[in-house]
């Protein structure tokens, strides 16, 4: 017999027996329904961390601290050493972790290394608060543009960076601080705010007057140790879908403005010049060989240096075993359904002994009576597979607005990303599967004695 | 032309031994529809398989047209038999649930016929056996008569040599019998196919040219005597 002829006689036989081959197929759907989901949630996942990468970061540079442990991986069972640039910082679970920063002289360290273009801090400041002439006062952070980050603008320029005393102002800001259009708001002045420390004359007045016991006395005072600084609205920005956690509402100005901001704010304290971690763009770091080699020199000065993509692979690896276990468990399921798929072809061939005598008399060799059951168990392999994925697809689709919603993803992401072509090659496994779960019945089959097949009545 | 020399068939070892056919020889010319009579477990329904080659003679030798079956390979005998044979049962061996257009395919398919000729072929076989009407028709909607109609053109279709019938007409009322009976003996004449056909009917025997009577594994007589049959070859 040809392909062809074996393929569509094993499926009418199939459709023949619709009710048990239909619930074989859905045990096979079950596990197909998990694995499509995840390779959907594994493809969305790995894209939205992609995004967010691509969307903030420069690929040629690396990010440089002087503490593994801002990268999570310090080692938190042993008391580590001091040292002066110390600043504690709060880490994820809540709890308190010591960072080692860098300092101006590790600045000037790393500009030695070779290869190494460019260094700009990473600097956020928070403000004591922002606000407008007649307007409310409001908190706020203000960070260093970076070029590399990608930003959607409402109103205003959007190719030319911010300089000067120029800043840019996301969406959430306008309402609150009385302007009644992205528009209006260009060229408008803000006034933000900064406490500056403490130190000294004014220490020493708190210190005479006795006041640094009074927290009301101490709050009071440093309100009144307050710089202003008016800034230009240069754009509005949008409301970022893929920017950092966290991050939504800051408001962008230069590096240069930046440093001048974080050192009014540190200035005469411990924290005055020092940076939890430095962004080092290498000359050609595009190049994986050149951003190594600057990588490694920088580890060997004892700096922790990590790629973007590192980061990435950090995070996709931590995606990566959690859809390991959604995909065992799918997996476990398909396996489960072997048996299944086993037990019904074994029922098949009984029924159809009379069947398979028939076609052997009529001179069908045993190989394709062997065929003709495996292409029947790949049927209920393709069935399940299709069921499904379809299935998965559907709730899928119909779960992907309310997951970017609850996941707070930012519009226009999607958690649960489908690719054909995956599907397409899940649901061949799924038919080989099926053909070997199909081997021994099958060759039930292709084994019966003609002659004892004919005599079943 | 269907010759069977000394062929024996056993079943079994030591004491369980069962000897289903016992030197049995016997020469069928081409074109000749041929009965075996016998009750049940004569050995007459070991003889066809043998001589279809179904199942193997534990000793003897099957020619058909002068090749031996015995030489054969699984694989060339498999083809021989697509090719050449074809079998019609007691019990029709049918499938209920597919039309009579696939019923009667079956044989194509397994003969590799290319898929142009098919239609017209089941088309032909089905109008031989009247049954054109039906070609879309589920086979569990036919009647018994029909379904054994149907088995005959599923074995006319790929134009064999050889048909071999066992009981063709055990599960059918008389009248419809008759019916098959004749259809059959026309089909032998018009398209000159050997016909063999099991049987312990002696009225269905009596209208084949050739009859060999069975008994314990044995052949008791043929008639006409092989030397007659042997005297009109010459």
């Amino acid at each position: 017999m040809i392909l062809r002829d074996l393929i569509r006689r094993s499926g009418r036989s199939i459709k023949s027996a619709k009710g048990r081959t239909l619930l074989t197929a859905l045990a096979i759907a079950v596990g197909t329904f998990a694995l499509t989901l995840t390779l959907a949630a594994s493809n969305g996942a790995t894209q939205y961390v992609n995004k967010i990468i691509s969307e903030n970061f420069d690929p040629a540079e690396l990010i440089v601290s002087k503490d593994e442990a801002i990268f999570g991986r310090g080692d938190n069972s042993k008391p580590r050493e001091y040292d002066p640039s110390f600043t504690t910082i709060l880490s994820n679970g809540g709890a308190n972790t010591q960072l080692k920063r860098v300092t101006d002289d590790d600045i000037a360290k790393i500009k030695k290394v070779s290869g190494v273009d460019r260094i700009r801090e990473d600097i956020t400041v928070s403000l004591q608060y922002v606000t407008r002439e007649g307007q409310k006062k409001y908190v706020g952070n203000v960070a260093a543009y970076n070029p590399f980050q990608k930003i959607e603008v409402k109103a205003g320029e959007a190719t030319r960076r911010p300089e000067g005393k120029q800043i840019y102002l996301p969406e959430g800001y306008l309402e609150v601080l009385g302007f009644k259009s992205a528009e209006e708001a260009i060229g408008k002045t803000i006034t933000l705010a900064i406490s500056k420390p403490i130190t000294g004359d004014t220490a020493k007045q708190i210190a005479a007057t006795g006041a640094s016991q009074d927290p009301n006395q101490i709050a009071k005072l440093s309100e009144q140790n307050i710089t202003s600084e008016e800034f230009t609205v240069f754009s509005v920005l949008k409301k970022p879908t893929t920017s950092q956690p966290g991050t939504e509402l800051y408001m962008y100005v230069s590096q240069d403005e930046a440093r001048r901001l974080n050192d009014i704010a540190t200035q005469g304290t411990v924290n005055y010049r020092k940076y939890n971690f430095v962004y080092v763009r290498v000359a050609g770091g595009e190049e994986a060989k050149k951003l190594m080699a600057v990588q490694d020199e920088l580890k060997k000065q004892s700096f922790s240096a990590q790629s973007v993509k590192d980061t990435q692979e950090f995070l996709t690896s931590i995606i990566g075993v959690l859809q390991g276990i959604v995909a065992g468990f799918g997996a476990i399921a398909v396996i489960a359904s072997v048996f299944g798929i086993i037990n019904t072809m074994y029922i098949s061939v009984l029924q159809r002994t009379r069947e398979i005598g028939l076609m052997k008399a009529l001179g069908m060799r045993k190989r394709d009576i062997g065929r003709l059951f495996r292409f029947e168990a790949a049927w209920i392999g393709f069935l399940g597979g299709i069921i499904g994925s379809t299935v998965a697809v559907l709730v899928g689709s119909g779960l992907n607005p309310w997951i970017t919603d609850k996941l707070d993803l930012g519009a226009g992401n999607k958690l649960l990303i489908f690719r054909p072509t995956e599907i397409v090659a899940l649901i061949i496994i799924l038919m080989v599967v099926s053909i070997f779960a199909g081997w021994l019945p099958s060759s039930k089959a292709a084994k019966l004695d003609p002659i004892e097949a004919l005599r079943t009545e | 032309m269907i010759e069977v020399r000394d062929v024996t068939k056993t079943y079994g070892k030591g004491d369980n031994l069962f000897t289903a056919l016992y030197k049995v020889s016997a020469i069928i010319p081409t074109g000749t529809a041929a009965a075996i009579i016998g009750k049940s477990g004569s050995g007459k329904s070991t003889l066809i398989h043998v001589m279809s080659g179904l199942d193997h003679p534990s000793d003897g030798e099957i020619l058909i047209d002068g090749k031996s079956l015995q030489d054969m390979k699984a694989k060339q005998i498999d083809t021989f038999r697509a090719n050449e044979m074809s079998f019609i049962f007691q019990a029709f061996f049918v499938e209920a649930n597919q039309t009579c257009y696939q019923n009667v395919m079956l044989p194509l398919e397994i003969a590799k016929v290319g898929r142009r000729d098919r239609r017209k072929k089941v088309e032909e076989a089905l109008r031989a056996v009247d049954l054109i009407d039906k070609i879309d028709t589920l086979a569990t909607n036919l009647s018994g008569g029909q379904k054994q109609r149907l088995a005959i053109a599923r074995a006319i279709v790929n134009k064999p040599k050889l048909i071999f019938a066992d009981e063709p007409t055990g599960n059918l009322d008389s009248a419809t019998g008759e019916l098959i009976i004749k259809l059959l003996f026309d089909l032998n004449k018009k398209l000159g196919c050997t016909l063999v056909i099991v049987t312990h009917d002696e009225e269905l025997a009596d209208r084949c040219k050739m009859k060999i009577y069975m008994k314990d594994g044995e052949i008791k007589q043929i008639t006409p005597a092989p030397k007659q049959v042997k005297g009109a070859k010459k």
